[in-house]
């Protein structure tokens, strides 16, 4: 009874205590579709990811009604680094949600400005005026923005002389962001300032690349996306090299002590996952620490290192590619080593039965995509007259100088279409995960994709080759070789299709360049790049984040120079932050169902090639 | 009501934003066949324009089409009357004129015609037509001029090597701000803040393109916005009218168009 009451107590006096207007809440899904856009546009980098940001502690004075409940610590501030700009999940600061929403498109335009060097009051008084000089139709929505929020910060007149004069510094640079403020000596936290951009943002130097695996990458995603998308404070702490001795099982009991590093190996028998994470929410800072012991997930991976014995069939010693460095701006020569392999246990093998069907259907569709017919005028025969011919044939009869022999009919002959297709499938190990019972994991998905597309491509008659790609570092890209363009598709190349297994990572870089080289040897007049993809670009060494994206870009653009046509087919649902940036607006497909993915390649083939 | 057509008296307005206007000149002089490039709406046709009336040179714009013809161009034999007449195309007349022939989009002409273009480009400067048999030996006023927008490129769709390398060339782009600022007073009427403003709103959205825009927002498009402006139209709306309606049709793109107009002209 105590504990119903309790709670009840407890949520009523949250509620009584909590300064927000959830009924006006604007949440950052409601943005996330133009936001990119609009951050570019105010001259934020492109490359960067939109994410959502999670609160730290603000350390200001807090109302005593707060105090009792326990609330108000925490607040969600908004910032740029160089991997994304992060804003809030929600904000319900004002009663007005327009209000609400006008404050996101601030936050983002002063992310987005230059930020100029100073302390965090003068910075963001800069950059304030700085968008407001510039922007003159936000100045309005700042004036609004202003008005709505001084009233919620506490009255200087009421505060200790120290924060009195930040807070009346802080008022001064709202109001009147041009004028120049004297730097104030340290005082007790200002009270948040949530038009502003964060005064300490997390920074990223200390990750370190060995550890940082892209969750999305490594993991199954059965947690919801949302989540993903959060970004924790973090820093890396060194493992305790002390034997465990006696303490082999650190229970995480409370929250408490969740927030500092103790000094105790936590072994594999971790919380449940959510647990795990809604702890993570309420911390300031995660400790991240190298750790011989790793978690099921990582531990698999480590063990799916194959023997050199059972490894695929290498094919020559490998070739040396370049890599782009995004922070040196120039290409690196010689830096990746690409493997080409032929998948090990590959039997010339059928068409499995259950797709069968489908593929005839694609089969029926493909040959009625029949190849271009184009009008030829001035033929000596065929189907239709040539008005135009005609008459000038008359008119020149008529003038004395009419050629003897004019071609006065139209011909449809059947064009030769002269295209190829290089169709480049990403076997890394995050093609592992689960999408569906019926489905089973991605890397089923893109076997079946393969295999349909390639029926679908030799109906239809124009070359293509198949290939796939890990990576292990940039000494092993794994470049898989299922159909050259030489080769006929037959049940050995069936057999390849089916024998793929996923492994390793992303460094989609090399395998681009490698299948640039291939396509520019065929002689057609149209070649098409298709990527099929499930995630980001990354690797172990460095080629998480930037680093890929940017190296992946250059390959891009490398390809469209050389006259090649790349295309993205991606089946990852976050690729809206950095695909645009990748193959420009109309270079990729997002597949919100992986099971849709053939039937989406066959029909976007259909329609690049019509 | 549109106001009645009246001849130009003077060259057209044409803000320079470099040296071109003189390059164009001594290619003239020297006889040279000029291809401009440059993104749409940047004042390509506005330039050859103002040059044309600066030379005193008559000026023949054809804009090129995947169905034009070399008979489009050179000329051919209408009938009428019971006789047959020849009609020199727009190429010829301009050669016998002796003004400037601009084709405009040159890459859109089929390849085959293209080629007729080829013995006026060098030193020979003739144009042999085949159907009355006559070969036009060019005046030294006349002057072959052809444009294309490299932003377009399609695999298909490229000018030829062997024909690009017979034009000297000029790459034109967006005017700066300052320049673009004074185009769009001018073409327009508007004051001078205002003017500044959509050319800042311009910045901002060339940001996207090739992100988010297939193409950037040209200046003719900052023209038209201007004077809707200019005529009284709210400026939110103009810029919507004008600029983020013909830009994109997706839904969610011009929804953050509608954002970035909103930081220049609050709606």
């Amino acid at each position: 009874m105590e504990d119903i009451v309790g709670g009840w107590w407890d949520k009523l006096v949250q509620r009584a205590a909590y300064r927000g207007h959830r009924a006006a809440a604007v949440r950052l899904e409601q943005v996330a579709p133009i936001a990119p856009v609009f951050f570019r546009a105010m001259g934020g980098d492109p490359a960067l990811a939109l994410r959502s940001t999670v609160g730290t502690e603000h350390g200001a004075r807090r109302r005593w009604l707060e105090r009792i409940a326990g609330t108000g610590e925490r607040v969600e501030l908004a910032w740029s680094d160089q991997q994304a700009f992060y804003l809030p999940e929600k904000i319900e600061l004002f009663a007005d949600a327009a209000l609400n929403r006008e404050l996101y498109f601030w936050l983002m335009a002063l992310a987005a400005s230059t930020r100029p060097a100073g302390d965090w009051l003068n910075a963001n008084r800069q950059a304030a005026a700085a968008c407001l000089s510039a922007m003159p139709g936000l100045a309005a929505s700042y004036q609004r923005l202003v008005a709505a929020h001084l009233p919620q910060r506490p009255d200087p007149a009421r505060l200790p002389p120290a924060e009195a004069a930040w807070e009346r510094a802080i008022r001064q640079a709202l109001l009147q962001p041009q004028q120049a403020l004297d730097t104030l000596p340290p005082a007790r936290a200002p009270y948040p300032l949530p038009l502003w951009l964060h005064p300490a943002p997390p920074t990223l130097e200390h990750t370190a690349p060995s550890t940082a695996q892209d969750p999305q990458q490594s993991g199954p995603r059965s947690k919801p996306q949302q989540r993903q998308r959060r970004r924790y404070r973090a820093q890396r702490v060194v493992q305790d090299e002390r034997k465990n001795g006696m303490l082999m099982i650190f229970r995480a009991e409370s929250l408490f002590t969740w927030d500092e590093y103790v000094k105790v190996n936590r072994h594999t028998d971790e919380d449940d996952d959510d647990n795990a994470a809604a702890a993570a929410e309420d911390m300031n800072r995660l400790s991240l620490a190298q750790d011989a012991h790793t978690k099921g997930g990582k531990l698999k991976f480590d063990l799916d290192l194959p023997a050199a014995a059972w490894d695929d069939t290498p094919l020559g010693p490998g070739l040396l590619l370049p890599e782009w460095n995004w922070k040196q701006q120039r290409l690196v020569d010689d830096h990746c080593r690409l493997q080409p392999m032929l998948p090990r246990d590959a039997v010339p093998a059928a068409l499995p039965a259950r797709l069968l069907p489908l593929a005839r259907r694609l089969r029926r569709q493909f040959q009625a995509l029949a190849p271009e017919r184009t009008r030829k005028s001035g033929q000596e025969c065929g189907p239709d007259i040539d008005i135009d011919r005609v008459i000038r044939f008359m008119a020149e009869r008529h003038s004395g100088v009419a050629q003897s022999e004019p071609g006065l009919y139209q011909a449809w002959p059947p064009g030769e279409r002269s295209l190829a297709c290089l169709t480049l499938a990403d076997l890394s190990l995050s093609t592992e995960s689960w999408v569906g019972d019926e489905a089973g994991r991605v890397i089923d998905v893109i076997r079946d994709s393969l295999l349909l597309f390639a029926e679908a491509l030799s109906a239809a008659g124009d070359s293509f080759g198949l290939y796939g790609f890990s990576s292990i570092r940039r000494q092993e890209v794994r470049f898989q070789v299922l159909k050259d363009f030489a080769e006929r598709y037959d049940d050995s190349t069936r057999g390849r299709i089916l024998a793929i297994r996923p492994g390793y990572y992303t460094r989609m870089g090399a395998a681009i360049r490698q299948s640039s080289r291939i396509l520019l040897q065929q002689p057609a007049a149209r070649r098409l790049l298709l990527i099929i993809s499930d995630g980001k670009p990354n690797d172990l060494d460095h080629y998480e984040g930037r680093h890929g994206i940017e190296d992946t870009r250059q390959a891009i653009l490398e390809a469209r120079r050389d006259g090649l046509l790349p295309f993205c087919l991606t089946v990852d649902r976050e690729a809206g932050d950095y695909l645009p940036h990748l193959f420009g607006h109309r270079g990729y497909v997002v597949v919100q169902q992986a099971q849709m993915l053939p039937s989406v390649l066959t029909r976007l083939y259909a329609q690049l090639t019509a | 009501m549109n106001a009645p057509l009246r001849p130009e008296l003077s060259a057209p307005f044409y803000q320079a934003q470099g040296d071109e206007c003189q390059l164009f000149e001594a290619a003239w002089q020297q006889q040279l066949p000029v291809l401009i490039k440059g993104p749409t709406g940047c004042g390509k046709t506005r330039f050859v324009a103002h040059m044309a009336a600066r030379l005193g040179l008559p000026l023949i714009t054809v804009s090129c089409h995947d169905d034009l013809s070399a008979a489009d161009l050179v000329g051919r034999h209408l009938i009428g009357d019971g006789q047959t007449v020849w009609c020199d195309g727009p190429l010829t007349r301009a050669v016998r004129q002796g003004g400037i022939c601009y084709l405009d989009e040159v890459v859109e002409a089929r390849k085959d015609t293209t080629v007729v273009l080829h013995p006026l480009t060098d030193d020979r400067r003739i144009l042999p037509i085949e159907r009355t048999g006559e070969v036009l030996l060019a005046p030294p006023g006349f002057m072959l001029v052809v444009s294309y927008n490299p932003g377009y490129q399609h695999v298909l769709k490229t000018l030829k090597p062997s024909t690009r390398q017979r034009f000297v060339a000029m790459s034109f782009d967006f005017p700066s701000a300052e320049v673009e600022q004074q185009v769009v007073m001018q073409e327009s009427g508007l004051a001078a803040a205002q003017a500044q403003q959509l050319v800042t709103l311009a910045g901002q959205l060339r940001r996207l393109s090739g992100y988010d825009l297939d193409e950037s927002v040209s200046t003719r498009l900052l023209v038209y916005a201007a004077k809707l402006m200019a005529s009284g139209m709210r400026p939110a709306l103009a810029c919507r009218t004008a600029l983020a309606e013909p830009l994109s049709d997706e839904p969610d793109t011009v929804a953050a168009l509608l954002a970035i107009i909103h930081t220049q002209f609050p709606a």
